[in-house]
C-alpha cells in the first residue's frame, strides 16, 4: 500500500509538468518511468516501462488543444502493477489503458473548468491580485485529481489482476510478452516517420 | 524593462498553462504572468488595473516555451496604450495591441509545435536510446539486465538536459527579443532562423532515427548462442511485422496504442483457443 500510495503521489506531482506546471519535460516517459522505478526500488523495469512508454506515445503531439495520453499516468500504473508482482508485459497493459482513461478524464475537466475560470475572473475582476490565488487553486485541483486517478485506478486494477494472475495459462504470458516486444518496434518505426521531411 | 521584471515574468511563465480550459485556453496563466508587469505600468492608475486584466483574460493560446515572444510584445504594446493621451490614439493602439496577441500566438504557437514537440522531443528521445544502446542497456528484451543508475539517469540526464537548455534559452531571450525589438522587426522572431533549424534537426533525427532502427535489430537477432532457429525466425517476424504494421497504420493515422492493444487482445485470443 506504501508504494502505491507513494508511486500516485509522485505520478500527480510529474503528471503537473505535462500541462500545468513548468513543461520541463520531467512527465516524460524516460524521465519519469526511471524516477518511479526508483520509488519501488526497480529502476530497470521503469527504465523500460518509460522508453516503452515514450514510443508508443511518440505520434502524438500536445498541439493546440489536443491531449495525448499521460506518460506519467502510464508508468505510475504500470509500476503500481510490478511493485505487486505482475510481470512488466502485463502491467504495462493497465498503464497504456490508464493513460488512455485519464485523458478521457482530462478533456472532461477541462471542459467543466470553463466554468470554474469564469467565477475566477469575476473574482480577479473585484481584486485584481486574486489571479495568483486562482492559479493556486488550478495547480492544486489539478493535483488532487491526477492522485485520485492513479490511486483508484491504479490500485484497483493492480489488486484485482494480482488475484488473477496464478489463474492464468502459459500460453496467455506469452501472448502478453508477444505484444510488449513489439512496443519498441511499433515506436521506432513511427519516429522514422516522424521525422519525415515537408517542403519548408 | 528591468532585469527584476524580465526574470518574474520569465519564473512566471512556467504557469502559464495552469488553468487551461477549452473556452479560453491559456487565458487564466496569461493573467498571472503579466500581472506584476501591469501592476508597476498601472502603479499610479489602480482602478485601470481590472479592466485591465480583464483584456488579458480572453482568449489566448500558444507554444509554452514561444510564449515569452509575446510577453515581451504585449509588455511594450501595453506600455504604448497606458501612454496614449486622447481616446482616438488610445483605440487605435488598442486594437493593434489585440492584432498583435492574436496574430503572435499563432505564429509562436506554429513555429514551436514543430521545433519542441515536432523535432526536439523525438530528437532527444532518440539520443538517450542511442546511448542506453552504447552502455549495453538492451531495453528490447523482457528480461532487462541491470545497469548501474549513472548509466541510466546519465542518458536521462543528457535528454533533459539538451531540451531544457534550448527551450530556456528561448523563454528568456524571447522576452527581450520582442520587448526591445524594432517595429520591423516582427516582435525578434525573425532574429532566428527558425525553418532551417527545424528541418535540420529532422534531417539529423531521420538520420538517427533509421540507424537506430538498424541497429535495434541487430541488438535484437544478434545474440544466436541462446537462440534456436524456431525462436530466431519468430523474433525476426516479430520486427518486421510491427515494423511494416506501424508504417502502414501512421499513414492511416491509427495510433500506435492501439496497434499495441489490437496486438494484446489477438495474441491472447490466439493463446486461449
Amino acid at each position: 500500500m506504501g508504494s502505491i500510495l507513494l508511486l500516485a503521489l509522485v505520478g500527480a506531482l510529474l503528471e503537473l509538468d505535462t500541462t500545468y506546471a513548468f513543461q520541463l519535460t520531467f512527465s516524460r516517459g524516460i524521465v519519469a518511468g526511471p524516477l518511479l522505478g526508483l520509488l519501488i526500488g526497480d529502476v530497470m523495469t521503469g527504465l523500460q516501462i518509460g522508453i516503452f512508454t515514450e514510443l508508443l506515445f511518440v505520434d502524438f503531439s500536445p498541439l493546440g488543444g489536443m491531449l495525448p495520453p499521460s506518460a506519467v499516468v502510464c508508468c505510475a500504473v504500470s509500476l503500481m502493477g510490478c511493485s505487486l508482482g505482475i510481470p512488466a508485459y502485463f502491467s504495462f497493459f493497465f498503464g497504456v489503458l490508464g493513460a488512455i482513461f485519464f485523458s478521457i478524464c482530462e478533456i472532461y475537466v477541462r471542459k467543466q473548468r470553463a466554468s470554474w475560470v469564469a467565477r475566477q475572473e469575476q473574482k480577479i475582476f473585484k481584486k485584481p491580485s486574486y489571479v495568483t490565488w486562482a492559479i493556486v487553486k488550478a495547480l492544486g485541483l489539478s493535483f488532487a485529481m491526477t492522485f485520485l486517478f492513479i490511486l483508484i485506478f491504479g490500485g484497483a486494477v493492480s489488486n484485482v489482476f494480482v488475484k488473477v494472475l496464478p489463474y492464468l495459462s502459459e500460453q496467455l504470458n506469452i501472448a502478453g510478452k508477444f505484444a510488449y516486444m513489439a512496443v519498441p518496434w511499433i515506436g521506432l518505426a513511427t519516429l522514422v516517420s516522424t521525422f519525415r521531411l515537408k517542403a519548408r | 524593462m528591468n532585469f527584476t521584471m524580465h526574470a518574474k515574468l520569465f519564473f512566471r511563465s512556467f504557469f502559464l498553462q495552469t488553468g487551461w480550459n477549452f473556452a479560453k485556453y491559456q487565458n487564466l496563466g496569461l493573467a498571472f504572468v503579466m500581472f506584476p508587469f501591469l501592476k508597476k505600468i498601472y502603479a499610479q492608475d489602480k482602478d485601470a488595473l481590472p479592466s485591465v486584466l480583464q483584456r488579458y483574460l480572453a482568449n489566448f493560446n500558444t507554444q509554452p516555451a514561444m510564449a515569452s515572444f509575446c510577453f515581451g510584445a504585449l509588455a511594450k504594446q501595453e506600455e504604448r496604450l497606458a501612454q496614449a493621451k486622447t481616446l482616438p490614439i488610445y483605440q487605435e493602439r488598442l486594437s493593434e495591441w489585440n492584432a498583435i496577441k492574436r496574430s503572435l500566438s499563432i505564429t509562436s504557437a506554429s513555429i514551436g509545435d514543430r521545433l519542441f514537440w515536432g523535432a526536439l522531443k523525438p530528437f532527444t528521445l532518440l539520443f538517450a536510446l542511442c546511448i542506453w544502446l552504447l552502455l549495453d542497456v538492451n531495453f528490447f528484451e523482457i528480461e532487462i539486465q541491470h545497469t548501474g543508475l549513472v548509466q541510466v539517469f546519465g542518458a536521462v540526464l543528457v535528454a533533459f538536459c539538451t531540451f531544457n537548455v534550448l527551450s530556456l534559452f528561448v523563454k528568456w531571450k524571447g522576452i527581450s527579443l520582442s520587448y526591445h525589438a524594432p517595429n520591423n522587426g516582427c516582435f525578434g522572431l525573425t532574429q532566428f532562423d527558425w525553418n532551417k533549424t527545424i528541418y535540420d534537426a529532422k534531417r539529423m533525427g531521420i538520420l538517427f532515427a533509421s540507424v537506430l532502427l538498424l541497429w535495434g535489430v541487430y541488438y535484437f537477432v544478434n545474440d544466436l548462442s541462446g537462440l534456436t532457429t524456431i525462436q530466431f525466425i519468430t523474433r525476426a517476424v516479430i520486427v518486421l511485422f510491427f515494423v511494416s504494421i506501424s508504417l502502414i497504420t501512421r499513414d492511416l493515422g491509427i495510433p500506435n496504442m492501439y496497434v499495441y492493444i489490437a496486438a494484446m487482445l489477438i495474441f491472447s485470443i490466439v493463446g486461449l483457443f
